[in-house]
């Protein structure tokens, strides 16, 4: 089974195919208060300035390290906390003028803990069931038929309805959460971590699912995940996020063979793969952790761990995400070309 | 090499509500001197009940199996009779006891007879007690000997760093603790004298401290000092105690934010520092003042001493004492309150002072070599930190610090770089790794994650739902898996794709790890498995060589030599739909 690989970036902007979600300039920054009524010390910049566009039926991988603000940008494309600049549009439209009742029957979300986003009073048919009825789509038999269609849409079985969610494994309660989400027939769902509390096997069985139900309804997804092996396989662009920014963002696939930003290479080299015979590369090391959302450092954000960072240059001007091969965006003031490789640094 | 830890057939269980629950049923592996164990395996398949049997810290009853370290049984087995011996006294003491109280009640209605039943029931007590402590000494001695072996010999590292770290303690308080527990702590540099010198002027030097960071702030500290002494020395301390006296302080508060405007004076004169203290004495001084004024004027407090007086000598006493009784007697939960708080007022001091007792700059230096050792940058201010200024990588070095501290034959890492990041866990076990090669530390590796055991073990331990199912070096059972479900697992790892590979299903296990109360009569793994037949849903499997040193638990084991026609059995089509699939 194989999926049809998507068109690149650039002819669907050339096609006039317009973007199912624009994201420009989004920033969330979060105030710091010592007090009640004391005035904002400073900021944490979880969100600070973030381009994207997501086309219609293509999944885009968002990764990076805790911290760099992954799941606000998330939280943000939902409209569920408010911005403080920039806009965010659905189909066009800014998500903040749109009805919100309309704009969650179009955008579903699931989350990362599958047993703490569901009420453990509910059983599966009113988890599943509770959208359609606050919607107003299906009552009495009628949902129960329409739950049961979605419980092996998933890979459930019908007689699992009356059950409650502590009933089921890890993996079945995130095959319940998707169910929820696709309840509505929404445009687009936010994968938040969907898979990072499951097992390897369970979490094999879950992507191929996703797969499969993305094939089936067209659906268009934003994979976040600090796991870059499940973006390889599921995503078709992947952006990389560093301290509130996207770094670089680029097809999979040229992402992968050539990545630009130094960060990148030492996210790619610090995976440690499951095999013996593939020959062990050196490993970058980045020396230390990332630096506090709430100071960042001046320049480069990633100038204080960059084994190539350059006095002077990367640590007054800030890099801007500009294009290096097409689709292929990197902010990085020396990004290592294709096939190049980073000095390994030692601490 | 020989072997370090031996685990023979352990097999454990629970007792939970719902009667026992068997988490573990034979589980068999040896860690070698030296060498870096990776024990792999899905969530619930008994990879940390194992490690905390090992150590002695797990809640279960072991039911056979053994367990030797340096060729010493870790596991003491009480006898059968024993146990059920010493069971059948604790009810009987449980008894007794209960005799006692209903003799104590009986002393009120026969006081003869109460009184022999309270010395009966007594002495039954007492006979039990000592038949308990006779009966209980070899596991008492045990648990003596466990004690040295855990921290001394084996030492672990738990998943999550900020739940295993006090967090109201420093880094070098908690260090130099492990140290001192198992007698590996430096001498001390400085006299006894000396440091005891040292710990009661300590609140004095850290008021000095206090005033010399923030003058303005220590200037008001000590003007209300002053403002206090004033009103003492004036005769007015009872009057200042009593009740109408704070809303007065609170109007002398107003003024005094009032008079804060002053503050900006000396910034816009450009008098300084210096000069905004010498303000606030003269805010307080005049505060003080106004508050004195209002006194003398109203005489307000003074009526209301003289009423209170009044009607507490008009109350006997004796009635006083008899309520606060009452309630203190009545109300447990108050009772218990005041203890505790009575407790913890007057083990304070002691606390500090013994605080500052220990530190001692050669302890102090001991532990800051320590945490060189795991190469935390800047250890000198690391040590004065708490547990919360440090990040998830610098937390979990710290764990290792302490870990290491007393130089261990075994270190037990259960999930040591889960909760952290690609780049941190990258640094964490290369330092692992690192102390290996020094220390020539064993490391037990309990992981879920393949990539880090193919990155650092040297042998790996392959568990599925209580049991260990393949084990042998990492080129083995990495490079050629032979039971099925290791086979499975590394199959079903997403691997990044070469550049233009199209995207296909993943290959997946259908189901899941089953219920540990599931009873299997033939092999665990047979539900999910494609070679499954009669045989393995009769027979459990036994451990086979399949090659040197390599031991795999199935019946098939001749399947499986040929590693791509085993993967593909896996995403046969009849096989996933003729399995009951998700459920």
């Amino acid at each position: 089974m194989t999926i049809q690989s998507p068109e690149p970036n650039d002819s669907r902007a050339a096609s006039g195919d317009e973007p199912l979600i624009t994201i420009s300039n989004a920033r969330k920054w979060f105030p710091i208060k010592t007090g009640m009524f004391s005035p904002v010390e400073a900021h944490v910049r979880a969100v600070d300035g973030v381009d994207m566009k997501i086309h219609r039926g293509e999944t885009v991988g968002i990764v990076g390290e805790s911290g760099c603000g992954k799941t606000t940008l998330g939280r943000l494309v939902m409209g569920l906390i408010p911005m403080t600049e920039g806009t965010i549009a659905f189909e066009g439209e800014d998500i903040r003028d749109i009805n919100q009742k309309e704009l969650r029957r179009r955008l579903q979300i699931v989350f990362q803990d599958p047993g703490g986003s569901m009420n453990p009073r509910m059983s599966v048919r009113s988890i599943i069931g509770e959208p359609l009825i606050i919607n107003g789509l299906a009552d009495g038999a009628k949902l129960t038929k329409k739950v049961a269609e979605l419980l092996s849409v998933v890979g459930l079985k019908p007689n699992h309805m009356n059950r409650f969610p502590h009933e089921f494994s890890g993996g079945q309660k995130q095959r319940i959460a998707l169910a929820r989400a696709l309840s509505l027939d929404p445009d687009f769902i936010l994968l938040d971590e969907p898979t990072s509390a499951l097992d390897v096997s369970v979490q094999a069985q879950v992507l191929n699912l996703l797969d499969s139900i993305q094939k089936e309804r067209g659906l268009t997804f934003i994979f976040i995940t600090h796991s870059l092996n499940v973006v390889n396989h599921i995503s078709d662009r992947v952006g990389v996020m560093y301290l509130g920014k996207i770094v670089e963002i680029s097809e999979t696939d040229e992402l992968f063979a050539n990545p630009a930003h130094p960060y990148t290479h030492a996210l790619l080299s610090a995976i440690p793969q499951p095999s013996v015979d593939a020959e062990k590369t050196e490993r970058i090391v980045l020396s230390g952790d990332v630096p506090s959302p709430a100071n960042p450092p001046n320049g480069c954000s990633f100038h204080t761990r960059c084994p190539i960072a350059v006095k002077g240059k990367c640590d007054v001007d800030e890099p801007e995400l500009q294009s290096v091969n097409g689709g292929h965006k990197v902010a990085c003031h020396f990004p290592v070309e294709a096939g190049g490789s980073l000095p390994i640094h030692t601490e | 090499m020989s072997n370090l830890l031996n685990i023979r057939n352990l097999r454990v269980h629970f007792d939970t509500l719902d009667g026992p629950v068997e988490a573990l049923h034979s589980v068999s592996l040896s860690v070698k001197e030296g060498e870096i164990m990776g024990v792999v395996g899905e969530s619930g398949c008994g990879k940390s009940v194992t490690s905390l049997v090992t150590i002695g810290l797990a809640s279960c009853d072991v039911d056979e199996g053994s367990i030797t370290f340096e060729g010493k049984e870790l596991i003491h087995e009480v006898p059968d009779v024993t146990s059920k011996t010493l069971s059948a006294v604790r009810a009987f003491t449980s008894i007794a006891g209960v005799c006692l109280i209903i003799s104590m009640l009986l002393l009120f209605n026969n006081p003869d007879l109460g009184e022999s039943a309270i010395v009966t029931s007594l002495l039954v007590l007492t006979v039990c007690m000592f038949f308990i402590f006779i009966f209980d000494t070899p596991t008492r001695h045990h648990e003596q000997f466990l004690r040295s072996v855990r921290g001394n010999k084996i030492s672990m590292i738990f998943q999550e760093p900020m739940t295993a770290l006090n967090p109201l303690y420093t880094v070098e308080k908690q260090i130099s603790e492990v140290l001192k527990q198992h007698g590996k702590l430096d001498a001390a540099e400085s006299s006894l004298g000396l440091r005891i010198g040292k710990a009661l002027a300590s609140p004095a030097i850290l008021l000095v401290n206090f005033i010399r960071r923030d003058l303005k702030g220590g200037a008001q500290l000590l003007g209300v000092f002053l403002f206090i002494l004033l009103v003492q020395q004036s005769g007015n301390s009872d009057a200042f105690l009593d009740l109408l006296s704070y809303p007065v302080a609170l109007l002398a508060d107003v003024v005094v934010l009032l008079l804060d405007v002053l503050d900006r004076l000396p910034d816009e004169l450009g008098l300084g520092k210096n000069m905004s203290a010498v303000v606030s004495l003269v805010e307080l001084t005049i505060a003080g003042l106004i508050y004195l004024y209002i006194r003398a004027l109203f005489h307000v407090p003074d009526m209301l001493s003289q009423t209170v007086n009044h009607v507490i000598s008009r109350t006997p006493q004796i009635l006083v004492w008899y309520v606060v009784i009452f309630i203190l007697l009545w109300i447990p939960f108050g009772v218990l309150m005041t203890i505790i708080g009575t407790v913890v007022i007057l083990a304070i001091p002691p606390i500090q002072v013994s605080g500052y007792l220990s530190l001692d700059p050669a302890h102090t230096r001991q532990v800051v070599k320590i945490l060189e050792d795991v190469r935390i940058p800047n250890p000198e201010a690391v040590v004065k930190m708490y547990p919360h200024e440090l990040s998830g990588g610098m937390r979990q070095r710290v764990m290792i610090a302490m870990m290491m501290a007393c130089e261990p034959k075994l270190l037990i890492a259960d999930e040591p770089t889960t909760a952290l990041d690609v780049t941190i866990q990258a640094q964490i076990l290369g330092l692992m790794k690192d102390l290996r090669d020094r220390e020539g530390t064993a490391i037990m590796m309990i992981t879920h994650d393949l990539g880090v055991i193919a990155e650092t073990c040297d042998a790996v331990s392959v568990m599925y739902a209580g049991s260990v199912v393949e084990t042998g070096s990492l080129e083995q059972v990495l490079g050629s898996p032979r039971m099925p479900y290791t086979i499975g697992l590394l199959h079903s790892i997403p691997r990044i794709k070469e550049e233009g590979e199209v995207r296909t299903d993943l290959p997946i296990i259908p189901g899941q790890v089953p219920d540990p109360n599931t009873v299997f009569d033939g092999c665990r793994f047979h539900p999910r498995c494609p070679f499954a037949d009669d045989l393995c849903r009769s027979t459990p499997p036994p451990m086979e060589e399949v090659s040197e040193g390599h031991f795999a638990s199935c019946h098939h084991t001749e399947l499986t030599v040929d590693l791509e026609a085993a993967q593909l059995a896996f995403s046969a089509k009849q096989f996933l739909q003729s399995e009951v699939s998700v459920q």
